[in-house]
């Protein structure tokens, strides 16, 4: 641009920046397009959020029930009830229930955990994963979130990593009563 | 802020002298250095006479055909994220496409019109260079390069016809291979073919079709066709192409 005295934009900067505007535009829109193209709208894969029965169908205790189609445990305790995904924290196998001795066993590595999730001992460094819950209005069924996860920073004791119960016990991860 | 410091900097670099190879100067050897070290000055001949690069001789169409097989190849990778071809998904993919994948269908109307539009500009180009008499000596070997891309051009459209598995694809594919039977000697129902031995499962259509009918068989073949063997075989076929006009010159008016 000429830069002498009074500022003008001559017809040739002019075009020029046109040209430089389209080309930008045009770029920038396939760029957009590229990146929305990546990311599918509809998935054809298992449900992420799906429904579990109502929270009567399930006694105090572990339910197995869901273990093999959708990944998840569903515990009631004396105060309520949540979702606990059966993922091993240590390189994600699938542990076992051993009700005799009240403990999940990882068969690729040995990590142990409790009822609520603690690891007791073993490769694992974290404590099982517990997925949100929530009442369909409707229906009254569970309703479970697969990807919204309850992933506390544990603490280290002499029996093994904890996190104190009270602090998991909150919403959206617990159901009480 | 001192840019010139800057950019002094950047372009002392060794990172940046090897890929920027000379400067700007208008000197005989950077004219030189330009062609040299520039892939694409690299690929187009050394020199061109004005005349025979105007519009009205060349109308633009080999480059065009170029440009449109790019975009082909570009928007074909994208569609193939979505794509399988499994005969009892194909047509649902491509309904997906269509309706549910942001920008599908944009990506598959510039595939179908580059395609339709790259056989016509393809044709085009050749009656140019016929007109113009564009093929004569030294240039004849090129020119029989030109029909095998021209012949790569037309088969690549047809295989990708098949793909959308719909009733159109099916009943297309149904009819050209019923040509390929009707051929001499290597089709059953052609001329000579039954004498020398074709039958329904050995002759020409058996092999397009991997099967009697236009099956799984036949989808994933035209598949593999479409969109790894021809596109791989234009490509060399291009690049001799392009190396036989750097090599023979630009024709047109002395």
């Amino acid at each position: 641009m000429s830069n002498n005295g009074d500022e003008k934009i001559t017809r040739r900067d002019f075009f020029s920046l046109v040209g430089w505007a389209g080309i930008a535009a045009t770029m920038g829109g396939s760029a957009f397009s590229f990146y929305k193209y990546y990311f599918p709208n509809v998935l054809y894969e298992s449900q992420k959020v799906f429904k579990i029965g109502k929270p009567s169908e399930y006694p105090p205790g572990l339910s197995e029930r869901w273990k093999k189609e959708r990944q998840i445990w569903v515990v009631r305790n004396e105060r309520g009830l949540y979702a606990m995904i059966s993922i091993c924290r240590h390189l994600g196998c699938t542990p076992n229930w051993f009700s005799d001795k009240k403990v999940f066993l990882c068969p690729c590595h040995g990590s142990i955990y409790d009822l609520a999730g603690n690891v007791l001992g073993g490769p694992a460094p974290r404590l099982f994963w517990r997925a949100a819950v929530k009442i369909d209005p409707v229906d009254g069924q569970i309703i479970v979130d697969f990807n919204h996860r309850q992933d506390p920073d544990p603490v280290s004791t002499e029996n093994g990593l904890m996190v104190e119960e009270a602090s998991r016990e909150v919403e959206p991860f617990f159901l009480k009563g | 802020m001192d840019f010139k410091k800057i950019s002094d900097w950047i372009t002392s670099t060794q990172f940046y002298k090897a890929i920027f190879r000379h400067g700007y100067e208008d000197t005989p050897r950077n004219r030189a250095m330009t062609t040299f070290s520039n892939v694409m000055y690299h690929l187009h001949p050394v020199k061109t006479r004005k005349e025979s690069i105007k519009l009205r001789y060349t109308w633009c169409m080999g480059g065009t055909s170029l440009l449109l097989f790019i975009m082909l190849a570009f928007t074909g990778v994208l569609l193939m994220f979505y794509y399988v071809p499994d005969a009892r998904r194909a047509y649902n993919d491509i309904k997906d496409i269509m309706a549910v994948v942001s920008f599908g269908s944009t990506f598959r109307n510039i595939h179908r019109l580059a395609a339709h539009l790259m056989v016509f500009t393809v044709w085009v180009h050749m009656t140019r260079v016929f007109l113009t008499g564009a093929y004569k000596s030294p240039r004849e070997f090129n020119w029989i390069i030109g029909v095998v891309l021209l012949m790569l051009t037309l088969v690549l459209s047809w295989t990708g016809y098949l793909l959308p598995w719909d009733q159109l694809a099916l009943w297309a594919i149904t009819v050209g291979t019923k040509m390929a039977a009707a051929a001499p000697f290597f089709g059953v129902e052609g001329p000579f073919g039954a004498q020398l031995g074709m039958r329904p499962d050995t002759d020409v259509k058996f092999m397009l079709l991997g099967g009697t009918e236009v099956g799984q068989n036949a989808l994933l073949r035209f598949y593999v066709l479409h969109c790894v063997v021809l596109p791989v075989m234009v490509v060399l076929f291009l690049a001799i192409h392009f190396w036989r006009v750097r090599k023979d010159g630009f024709s047109g008016p002395l």
